[in-house]
């Protein structure tokens, strides 16, 4: 592989990882504050895809739009989610059995209610820059691709702003920095955790609708997308959108250069070796148990040590 | 006095309640002896749900378009019951999952007591499918899975119509090789091989590199990658083939990352003389997202409904009558043919007996069946062995045979333009 070629992978992956870092800044919302593991993720992003779709075959709405007005819709829906069925779970420090039950149940109740309106079907969103791609002499990037980094990096800019400037981001971070003091100083827990699920739908359903310019989906749309999302986060540490940012980079950079850049290997004497494609999936397992192991506050927090020690 | 007498009332209600109960459990059973005896029950498992969702509804509207035309014809000929007895199935959605479908196919066979089932969409499902059959000693059928690992564990109750992946792969290097005596393609290309990691995959790139094993001099393999199931993200797979620097493109792969790869193969910018991914090419929904992006794709099949013979309009005009759709791809074809050739079976074994059923399958053969060559019969492992017919994708959703030529309803083109 030449240089061109390395470059042109490292804007691939940069590429990815801003689609990673949307599809999982609400996984981590949820569970910075409520300390849901929200399994029911996948059905959000999925009900995403559907949105920017139905927008898009009946109003002729750019998917882009679509993924616009998904934050809104989605907001409420969360809210809605939230007043029915979260509201209920006990109240933890730690994941519960209950609230992964429950976020499972939802998810798959929402997978089935895809497959009742939407049947099984592989939809997509074909448009004019489905195929286009920008071209700057051998590298080749996708306009699709461009728009939804682009779309995804906005997203988690204002959403940093809003979690550092606004009432709302203050009461949330003094949530999750110590639930007990933050309730002593007046902090409502409730009302914070009610929006904090909202914000983490509103984006799950966004990513969704992004998701759905790239990728053909049906009604099981997002299991794969759930899993990376996860580590995302664990290898991010779990309440932090720069975390997020970071942990959805590491993963595209391994995922996308494990299988192109030779690794050495000794086996009777030293070599270099390629990582055969069909272990690209595993990459995103074996930084699941590393970062568990060995980071289990994440990147985010071993930074944050590094500097209190410095 | 009046307390016991009351008592005594209700004592004896509980008991005529219990009696007419029992009665009537009992004539519930008898009734559904009776019901079982007077049809003949077929288990079909299929997913209609989940990944495979979409070719398993077709294969279950094919098998159920045969069933109506059998029952419109009064059933099955059952000798030892000496009449007709109607086809009747129980419907079993595995929803893509293996562990799922395998449990199911069990259910059907040991406590739903069916004479046969038909399954087996897709490879990975109908591996764990078919260790049950011959527990049971009932025939399971499939019109969707070819792997050749599922018929070479010596089973002897199971029964597929697709002929073998390897000879997909090797009716596709086949064809690559009379484009280059055409001059079309040049002598000496090199081939870039990227499938999916099942043994779909791993018996396509058996059956290409078996051809080019066969014909030295026509093509080298300088790239053989696999890759997951339902994958996401094919950048740095792409980015292997284009470092290959390969002539040719040949993928295996199902519907969803055919189109997901494909997309993103043209995003690349790559470019081949040929493409193909396996068996997918010409299915709508691809059509759909990709618009353009699929022509000139090749695809090798077991069926099209292009295929010049009278059973194959006539198929493809009852489908759209019940369906009010044209069948998408081979999936419902095949499927079809798999029930006919069953009845047929079951009718030369004049009973619904499992063992006689499953002999008579192995001997049959079924005239005028939907396959290229017109005869479906199964081979000493229980699968069919046809050839395979390459169709291409042309502009404006057109969609050509070009081999063999007998069958070819359009020239190939190639290098792709």
């Amino acid at each position: 592989m030449t240089a061109t070629d390395y470059l042109d992978l490292l804007i691939k992956s940069l590429l990815l990882a801003g689609i990673y870092a949307a599809m999982a800044v609400g996984m981590t919302a949820i569970y910075g504050v409520m300390k849901i593991v929200n399994l029911a993720h996948a059905g959000f992003l999925m009900l995403g895809a559907y949105f920017a779709y139905e927008l898009f075959e009946r109003f002729h709405l750019d998917p882009i739009l679509g993924a616009m007005l998904a934050l809104p819709v989605f907001f409420l829906f969360g809210m809605a989610v939230h007043w029915l069925l979260v509201r209920w779970l006990p109240k933890s420090d730690t994941p519960t059995l209950a609230s992964l039950l429950l976020m499972f149940g939802f998810w798959l109740v929402l997978q089935n209610i895809g497959y009742l309106v939407w049947g099984n079907t592989a939809y997509s969103i074909f448009t004019p820059r489905s195929l286009a791609s920008v071209r700057f002499g051998e590298i080749s990037i996708p306009k699709d691709k461009l728009i939804v980094f682009a779309a995804a990096v906005v997203s988690l800019i204002v959403l940093q702003i809003v979690f550092a400037r606004s009432w709302f981001g203050r009461s949330m971070r003094s949530l999750i920095q110590n639930p007990y003091a933050a309730a002593i100083v007046g902090v409502d827990d409730q009302k914070t955790a009610r929006l904090s699920f909202a914000v983490g739908t509103a984006f799950a359903g966004f990513a969704g609708a992004l998701l759905a310019i790239l990728f053909p989906f049906t009604p099981d749309f997002g299991a794969s997308f759930q899993l990376r999302a996860f580590v995302i986060i664990v290898l991010g540490g779990l309440e932090s959108v720069s975390g997020v940012a970071l942990g959805a980079l590491i993963l595209a950079l391994l995922e996308t250069f494990s299988i192109n850049v030779p690794l050495p290997l000794y086996w009777h004497g030293w070599k270099f070796v390629y990582l055969p494609s069909s272990y690209q999936p595993a990459v995103s397992f074996v930084l699941l148990v590393v970062a568990l192991l060995v980071l289990p506050k994440g990147i985010a927090g071993l930074l944050e040590r590094k500097w209190r020690v410095a | 006095m009046k307390e016991s007498s009351a008592f005594l009332a209700m004592h004896i209600h509980r008991r005529v309640a219990r009696t007419l109960l029992l009665v009537g459990v009992v004539m519930f059973l008898g009734n559904l002896t009776w019901a079982a005896d007077d049809a003949i029950t077929i288990g079909i498992v299929m997913p209609t749900t989940g990944r495979e969702a979409k070719p398993g509804l077709y294969q279950k509207e094919g098998i159920e378009l045969a069933i109506k035309q059998i029952n419109d014809q009064g059933g099955i000929m059952v000798k030892e019951k000496g009449k007709k007895l109607p086809v009747k199935t129980v419907f079993y959605d595995n929803g893509s999952d293996s562990a799922k479908a395998a449990s199911l196919v069990e259910r059907a066979m040991s406590s739903d007591h069916v004479t046969a089932v038909i399954g087996g969409y897709s490879t990975a499902l109908a591996e764990a499918e078919s260790v049950m059959p011959d527990r049971y000693k009932i025939p399971w059928l499939t019109g969707g899975a070819a792997a050749t690992s599922i018929y070479s564990r010596g089973y002897k109750y199971i029964f597929g119509c697709l002929s073998p992946i390897a000879l997909l792969g090797s009716t596709t290097a086949e064809f690559l090789g009379n484009l280059a005596d055409q001059g079309k393609l040049k002598k000496g290309l090199k081939i870039a091989l990227v499938v999916e990691n099942t043994d779909h995959g791993v018996d396509y790139v058996a059956g290409v590199q078996d051809w080019i094993g066969k014909h030295p001099g026509y093509f080298t393999v300088v790239l053989n990658e696999k890759f997951d199931l339902g994958g996401t993200d094919f950048s740095g797979l792409l980015q292997k083939v284009k470092t290959a620097k390969a002539d040719i493109f040949l993928s295996d792969a199902h519907l969803q990352d055919y189109i997901t790869m494909q997309r993103q193969y043209l995003q690349a910018g790559l470019h081949h003389q040929v493409i193909s991914y396996g068996a997918r090419g010409p299915e709508a929904d691809a059509r759909k997202a990709l618009g353009a992006g699929t022509d000139y794709i090749l695809a090798a099949l077991w069926w099209s409904d292009k295929l010049p013979y009278a059973q194959v309009q006539k198929f493809v005009a009852d489908y759209k009558q019940m369906y009010n759709r044209g069948p998408d791809s081979w999936y419902a074809a095949t499927a079809y043919d798999a029930m006919r050739i069953l009845a047929k079976s079951i009718e030369a074994a004049g009973s619904t007996d499992g063992t006689k059923i499953r002999d008579a399958l192995s001997k049959a053969e079924l005239k005028g069946a939907l396959i290229p060559g017109g005869v479906l019969k199964f081979g000493a492992n229980g699968q069919a062995g046809y050839p395979f017919l390459v169709t291409q994708n042309k502009p404006e959703d057109k969609v050509d045979i070009v081999f063999p030529k007998d069958a070819a309803t359009g020239p190939p083109v190639a290098p792709i333009p």
